[in-house]
C-alpha cells in the first residue's frame, strides 16, 4: 500500500525584476496531500489545470522530493529508498512524445527493459506478452512514427508494464484520443488493476473518465484536497446535479422568482440564478420537458434551452463553496 | 512587386527578432570569423615567420596576407548570415505550422523574401562591423579603396547571395532539415570559394565548383574594391558574372520553391 | 556490473539506432571534416615551407599532418554532437523516464557517448585508409606507440563525450556550449596549426582542450616515431585529465540528481 501524509512542496522560484535583480519567491505547489493507494485499487486524482496534480505524481514517484510529509512504500520509508521505489513501479503519460520514434515498438520496449535490468530471455517473454495485450504484435517490428496516436499511446501502456510495477500512476492517459481509443483504454486500465491487481493512481480532468474508472477519489484544488471518498460519496456531490441555461422573452427577477417557486416544489435542492438574460439551473430532476412545460404556461417564448454537461471547474468551484459553508456552520 | 507585403514581412520578422534575438546564434557567427582570421594570423606570423609562397602575390592581387583572409572571412560571415536565415524563414514557418497559413495568402513570394533579405542584410551589416573590428586589430588594411567599386561590390553580392538563399531555401525546406544542409554548404564554400586562400590552388574541378557559386565572384569583386589588384576591365567582367549567376539562381528558385512547398505540405499531411 | 554494462549496451544501440539511423549524420562526420582539411590543406599553400619552424613537418607530410588532425577532431565532434542531440531528450520528455527508472545514470551516458565513439571509428578507419592511400613515405610510425596513443584516444573522446553530455543535458543553452565547443577546439587544439607555435596566452587556452594532448601524441608517434618515453608526459597528462572527466561527470550527475529532486527540473545551468 501506498500512504502519503500531509504532503508538501514548495518551490523557490527565482524572478529576474531587470538584468541584475532577480527575487526569490516561494511557490507552495502542493500544501497539503494526504492519501492512500491500495493494489487493485483505482484512486483518481482529479484537478483543474495547476491544481497541483503533476507535482504530486511526480513526488509519488519520487522524481521529487517533498518539502515535508511522510510516504510509505508498503511499509519502507519511500524517501530514504527511492531506488527501491522505482524498480516497483512505473508512469504512463499522455501525449505522443515520450518514446522514441525511429525505434520499433520492440526496440523501445526492449531498451526500456535494459534499463530496469531484465534478464534477457525474461525481457524478450514480457514484451510478446505486453505487445500482444495492447495488440500491437503485429507491428513489433515497425517504427513508432509510423504509428497512429492511438497506437503510440498503446505502447506507452506497454512501456509502462515492461518492470511489472506493483503500482503504476496514469497521468492523464487519455489527453487527445478520440472516443474509441479512449474507451478501448479504459478498459485496458480496469483489467490492470482487476485482473492483474496493480494499484493504479490516475490523474484527468475529465470528471467522466474519473467518474467511470476510480473506486476512490481524491479531487484536489490550489495544492490542497478538496474532497475526498469513494465514487458512491461524491456522486451525490458532483455527478448526478443536472445543469439548464434557460431563457424567454423578457426574462426578468419575476420570471425568475415564478420558476424557482415552482421548482422548489419538485426538488427542494434545485436552484435558478439570474445572470444577464438567462438563468442557471441546477436541479437533480431531468428539467427540459418541466421547463418546456412552465413556458407554454406562462405564455413565455422561449429563447434558449441548453442541457450544461458540468464542468471540472464548476465542480470544484461548488465543492470548495460548499466546504466552506460547512465549515463555517460548524463553526 | 506588393509593397504591402513587403512591409508586413519585414515589420513581422523584426518583430520576432526583437522578442527573440538569436544572440547565441550571432555570437557564434562573429565568433567562426573570429576563429577563420585567428588561424589565418597564427600560420602567417608564428607558423611561417610571414614568408608568403612566390605566387601568391600575383594569384591574390595583393602581398597582405592577413587583409586577403580577413577580407574573405568577413565576406563568409555576411554570406552564411544573410543566406542562412532568409533560407530558414519558410523551414521555419513549417516547423511553427504557420506555413499553411502563409500559402492560403494570396501574395507574392518576391515581397515575403525580399522583405526577409533587407531586413537580415540591415542586422548583419552590423555583425559585420563587429568583425571588421577584430579583423583590423589583426590586421585588416585598406589599400585601395574605390567607392564605386565598393558599392558595385555590395549590391552585386546582395543579388548573388539572394538567390543562392532561395536555392537553399529549397534544399532545406525539401529535405526538413536546417543542420546538415546549410553546414554542408557552407563547409564546402569554405574551401572552394577563395575564403582564405586564392582559388587557383585548387584542383580544377573544385574551382569549377566554386565559379557556379556567386561567392566566389562576389569575394573577389569585394577585394578588389578593398585592396586593388584587379583591374577595371576584370572588375566589369566579374561583375557581369555574378550578375548572370544570381539571375539564373532566381530564375529558377522561385518556381522551384513553390513545388517544393507544396511537395512541403504534402509530405506534412502524409 | 552486469546490470551496468546492460544499461550501457541497451543506451548505446538506441542512440545508434534513434541518431544514427539517419544516413545524413555521416555527412557530418566525413564529408564537413573533409572540406574543412582540404581548405586547410590549401591555404598552406599560400606559404613559403622555407620559412617553417618545426622540424618534422614538410611540404610532404603536412598533408599527413592535418589529415590527422581532422581526423581527430571529426572524431571528438561527434561526440560533442551526439551529446548535443542527447540533450533533446529532455524536450522529447524520454529523459524523465530514463530517471523514472532505477538504471545507473553514467551507465546512459556512457552508453550514449559509445555509440558515438564506435560511429567515428568507422570514420577513423576510412581517413586512415586515405592517408596510408596518399602519402605513405610520409609517414614515420612507431607502431606500439600507435596502438597505446589510439587506446588512450578513444577512451578520452569517450569521456569527453560523458563529460559533454552531462553537461548538455543539464543546461538551458545548449547551442550557446555547442558554438563554443567547436571551433576553438578546431584552432586551440592545433588541428590545423600546431600548438607548438602558439603564442603564450593561446597555448594556455589550448590546454584546456583534451584534444590538444592526444592530437600531440598521435602526430608524434605517426609522423616522427617518437618512442613512448619521449612522450610520456603527454600520455601522462591524458591519463589525468581522462580521470578528471570522469570525476566531473559523477559529481555533476550526483549534483543534478539532487537539485532535480528539490525542483523539479533537470536544468543546472
Amino acid at each position: 500500500m501506498i500512504e502519503v501524509h500531509n504532503l508538501k512542496k514548495t518551490y523557490d522560484v527565482k524572478r529576474r525584476q531587470n538584468f541584475f535583480h532577480s527575487t526569490r519567491e516561494k511557490v507552495e505547489a502542493v500544501k497539503d496531500i494526504s492519501m492512500k493507494i491500495e493494489a487493485g485499487q483505482i484512486v483518481g486524482l482529479l484537478g483543474i489545470n495547476g491544481a497541483g496534480k503533476t507535482t504530486t505524481i511526480k513526488m509519488l514517484t519520487t522524481l521529487i522530493e517533498p518539502t515535508s510529509g511522510s510516504y510509505m512504500f508498503d511499509g519502507m520509508d519511500a524517501l530514504m529508498n527511492p531506488h527501491q521505489v522505482k524498480k516497483q513501479i512505473n508512469m504512463i503519460a499522455g501525449g505522443e512524445r515520450m518514446i522514441y520514434w525511429r525505434l520499433t515498438a520492440y526496440e523501445n520496449l526492449w531498451y526500456y527493459g535494459q534499463l530496469y535490468g531484465i534478464e534477457n530471455n525474461e525481457l524478450r517473454r514480457r514484451i510478446d506478452k505486453l505487445l500482444k495485450l495492447v495488440g500491437l504484435e503485429d507491428k513489433a517490428n515497425l517504427p513508432v512514427e509510423t504509428f497512429s496516436k492511438g497506437m503510440k499511446q498503446r505502447l506507452q501502456i506497454a512501456r509502462g508494464m515492461i518492470n511489472n510495477p506493483k503500482y503504476i500512476f496514469l497521468d492523464e492517459p487519455t489527453i487527445g484520443l478520440d472516443a474509441v481509443v479512449t474507451q478501448e483504454l479504459h478498459e485496458e486500465i480496469k483489467n490492470l488493476a482487476k485482473e492483474q491487481g496493480k494499484g493504479i493512481l490516475l490523474t484527468s480532468h475529465y470528471l467522466s473518465e474519473v467518474e467511470e474508472l476510480c473506486d476512490y477519489i481524491y479531487m484536489v484544488n490550489n495544492g490542497e484536497l478538496v474532497v475526498e471518498g469513494t465514487k458512491k460519496e461524491l456522486t451525490d456531490f458532483v455527478f448526478t446535479k443536472k445543469y439548464y441555461a434557460f431563457s424567454v422573452q423578457g426574462m426578468d427577477e419575476a420570471v425568475v422568482a415564478k420558476l424557482r417557486n415552482h421548482l422548489l416544489i419538485l426538488d427542494g435542492d434545485s436552484s435558478v440564478e439570474l445572470e444577464g438574460r438567462t438563468a442557471n439551473i441546477s436541479s437533480r430532476l431531468e428539467l427540459s420537458s418541466i421547463l418546456a412545460e412552465f413556458a407554454v404556461r406562462e405564455g413565455l417564448v422561449i429563447n434558449e434551452l441548453h442541457k450544461l454537461e458540468p464542468s471540472l471547474e464548476q465542480a470544484v468551484i461548488k465543492l470548495s463553496k460548499n466546504i466552506e459553508r460547512e465549515e463555517k456552520g460548524i463553526a | 512587386m506588393d509593397l504591402k507585403v513587403l512591409n508586413a514581412t519585414i515589420k513581422k520578422e523584426f518583430q520576432i527578432r526583437l522578442h527573440a534575438y538569436p544572440m547565441s546564434f550571432m555570437v557564434g557567427c562573429i565568433l567562426t570569423s573570429f576563429y577563420t582570421t585567428f588561424g589565418a594570423w597564427l600560420m602567417y606570423h608564428y607558423f611561417f615567420r610571414k614568408r608568403l609562397a612566390v605566387d601568391f602575390t600575383e594569384l591574390a592581387g595583393t602581398s597582405d596576407y592577413m587583409s586577403y583572409a580577413i577580407v574573405g572571412s568577413l565576406m563568409y560571415l555576411f554570406v552564411v548570415r544573410t543566406c542562412l536565415n532568409v533560407s530558414r524563414t519558410l523551414i521555419t514557418e513549417l516547423r511553427e505550422g504557420t506555413l499553411e497559413s502563409l500559402m492560403l495568402a494570396p501574395f507574392k513570394r518576391t515581397s515575403y523574401f525580399l522583405g526577409n533579405m533587407l531586413l537580415q542584410t540591415f542586422m548583419t551589416f552590423g555583425e559585420t562591423a563587429i568583425a571588421t573590428l577584430i579583423g583590423v586589430f589583426f590586421g585588416l588594411r585598406i589599400h585601395d579603396f574605390s567607392l564605386l567599386k565598393f558599392v558595385v561590390a555590395t549590391l552585386l553580392s546582395l543579388y548573388g547571395f539572394f538567390g543562392l538563399s532561395l536555392m537553399l531555401g529549397c534544399l532545406m525546406l525539401y529535405a526538413r532539415d536546417t543542420y546538415i544542409s546549410q553546414n554542408t554548404l557552407f563547409t564546402a564554400m569554405f574551401l572552394v570559394c577563395g575564403i582564405t586562400f586564392p582559388k587557383e590552388y585548387l584542383p580544377s574541378w573544385l574551382q569549377l565548383i566554386g565559379s557556379i557559386i556567386p561567392v566566389t565572384d562576389a569575394l573577389t569583386l569585394m577585394r578588389g574594391a578593398l585592396l586593388g589588384g584587379l583591374s577595371t576591365e576584370s572588375f566589369m567582367l566579374v561583375s557581369l558574372r555574378v550578375f548572370i549567376l544570381g539571375t539564373i539562381y532566381i530564375v529558377v528558385g522561385f518556381p522551384l520553391m513553390k513545388q517544393v512547398e507544396r511537395i512541403a505540405l504534402e509530405k506534412m499531411e502524409g | 556490473m552486469k546490470y551496468f554494462m546492460k544499461v550501457l549496451l541497451a543506451e548505446s544501440y538506441k542512440q545508434h539506432r534513434n541518431y544514427f539511423n539517419n544516413r545524413l549524420i555521416y555527412v557530418s562526420l566525413f564529408v564537413w571534416p573533409m572540406f574543412s582539411f582540404l581548405a586547410a590543406y590549401y591555404s598552406y599553400r599560400a606559404f613559403d615551407f622555407g620559412g617553417n619552424i618545426i622540424s618534422y613537418i614538410s611540404t610532404e607530410n603536412i598533408l599527413v599532418f592535418i589529415l590527422l588532425g581532422y581526423m581527430a577532431m571529426s572524431f571528438f565532434r561527434s561526440v560533442v554532437q551526439s551529446a548535443w542531440n542527447f540533450s533533446r531528450e529532455r524536450q522529447s520528455g524520454t529523459l524523465e523516464y530514463i530517471y523514472l527508472s532505477p538504471a545507473n545514470r553514467l551507465a546512459v551516458l556512457l552508453g550514449n557517448a559509445l555509440s558515438s565513439v564506435f560511429e567515428s571509428a568507422v570514420v577513423m578507419f576510412i581517413f586512415g585508409m586515405l592517408i596510408i592511400l596518399f602519402n605513405r613515405s610520409a609517414l614515420n610510425v612507431n607502431i606500439v606507440g600507435l596502438i597505446l596513443v589510439l587506446a588512450i584516444f578513444m577512451v578520452m573522446a569517450l569521456l569527453w563525450g560523458v563529460f559533454l553530455n552531462a553537461c548538455f543535458l543539464y543546461s538551458r543553452d545548449t547551442d550557446f556550449l555547442f558554438t563554443i565547443l567547436e571551433e576553438p577546439m578546431e584552432i586551440f587544439a592545433g588541428v590545423k596549426v600546431p600548438v607548438v607555435i602558439f603564442p603564450g596566452w593561446a597555448r594556455i587556452i589550448s590546454c584546456i582542450f583534451p584534444l590538444t594532448y592526444v592530437l600531440e601524441a598521435l602526430r608524434q608517434v605517426s609522423l616522427n616515431a617518437a618512442s613512448i618515453s619521449s612522450i610520456k608526459t603527454t600520455i601522462l597528462i591524458s591519463l589525468v585529465i581522462i580521470m578528471v572527466l570522469l570525476g566531473a561527470t559523477l559529481i555533476t550527475i550526483q549534483i543534478v540528481e539532487k537539485h532535480m529532486r528539490k525542483t523539479g527540473n533537470v536544468v543546472l545551468f
